[in-house]
């Protein structure tokens, strides 16, 4: 629930990276972290809680706050969930007011079951928080494409976007800083205008 | 996707001497009210101290994951969470379902005097949150004059 503080002029709007485990949700995070450029350091600190392994284990977060927008302090929180399977009551945590959603799909032909079965549960998930992924704007993004053994995207778009509504989908090499950018922000752009479409003029 | 509760600066004001009137009784040392996603939506005391955004985004995650071990126990009367510290202690109360507050305060102090001012500043809110959002369930936000056409410019990688 993204919250909008007219006495501030603060938007805050939380972002969410599912995927199944090892995909490079993390990653993204990190990569934004390292490489955005913003305008007064307004970057907040990555906070991984992660195990021994690197391996996430309830949540990554990461606030920034993005150029401003019609005067209002644009905040996103991005979060990444914990993909291994034992940890599924902990992703339904970190979904919870969800305004985007970013699916991290491993490109990789052995993963192809894992992504299929990650994106089932994402929808269970958000069920069970009485949400419905048709409402909430989301994109995919069809990570490690310079693995030798990534499908085709075409592929990955036919198990993952066949839907009605086809979503924003983009390739990358989240290591390599390769798509991350553009998933970012084309998601923030559907969210924008998704308080476009919703919205009413305020005079507060 | 709800975009409420919009809050007006007369929302915002009211929320900020709540908390500037809780932290005067319970002698804290920061409050905030948080959002069960994890936003700061109000705060008062020292904000130098402490990364408040970071706290608030994790006791919001303690409460969840307290609050689901709880079910597991069945047990439904589980409204809060006291870590203590040697310095510092934190005490993360519910307001409602979508709000929290979060108490830090000096780990001397009694954590029962905190509690039982907790308790009726959480009430005010619930009140100012309910006014605000019967006053425009649909209100969002007014952002028709942004050009969303291109959206490369809202992050930008360094170059």
């Amino acid at each position: 629930m993204a919250i909008i503080n007219q006495a501030t002029k603060e938007l805050q709007v939380k972002i969410v990276y599912y995927g199944p485990a090892m995909g490079g949700k993390t990653t993204n995070l990190v990569q934004v972290h390292d490489h955005v450029q913003t305008a007064n350091g307004n970057k907040g600190k990555l906070v991984s809680l992660a195990t021994s392994s690197d391996r996430t284990l309830f949540f990554d977060f990461l606030p920034i706050e993005a150029m401003s927008i019609k005067g209002f302090r644009t905040k996103f929180q991005l979060y990444t969930v914990p993909g291994q399977v034992i940890y599924n009551t902990t992703r339904q945590l970190v979904l919870r007011g969800v305004d985007g959603i970013v699916f991290v799909a491993d490109s990789q032909f052995e993963k192809m079951a894992e992504n299929v079965e990650g994106f089932a549960n994402l929808e269970e998930n958000l069920k069970t928080l009485k949400l419905n992924l048709a409402d909430i704007p989301y994109v995919l993004q069809y990570n490690k494409r310079d693995l030798p053994n990534a499908a085709p995207t075409e592929y990955l778009e036919f198990l993952l976007n066949n839907r009605d509504v086809q979503v924003p989908s983009f390739a990358s090499s989240a290591h390599l800083c390769e798509g991350v950018f553009e998933t970012l922000n084309m998601i923030t752009r559907m969210l924008l205008n998704k308080f476009i479409s919703q919205s009413t003029p305020q005079y507060a | 996707m709800a975009t409420l509760p919009q809050l007006i600066e007369e929302d915002v004001q009211l929320l900020e001497a709540v908390l500037r009137e809780l932290l005067e009784q319970s002698d804290a040392t920061t409050v905030l009210l948080i959002d069960q996603g994890g936003f700061l939506i109000a705060h008062q005391g020292d904000a130098r101290l402490f990364d408040l955004t970071t706290i608030a985004a994790l006791a919001s995650g303690a409460y969840l994951a307290n609050q689901t071990i709880a079910n597991l126990v069945h047990e439904t009367n589980f409204s809060s969470v006291y870590q203590q510290g040697e310095k510092f202690s934190l005490f993360v109360s519910r307001v409602d379902d979508s709000c929290l507050l979060a108490i830090i305060f000096k780990a001397h102090l009694s954590v029962g005097a905190v509690k039982y001012f907790a308790g009726p500043a959480a009430q005010r809110i619930v009140e100012q949150l309910k006014l605000a959002h019967e006053r425009d369930p649909s209100a969002g936000l007014d952002l028709s004059m942004l050009n969303l056409v291109d959206p490369s410019e809202v992050f930008k990688r360094k170059s």
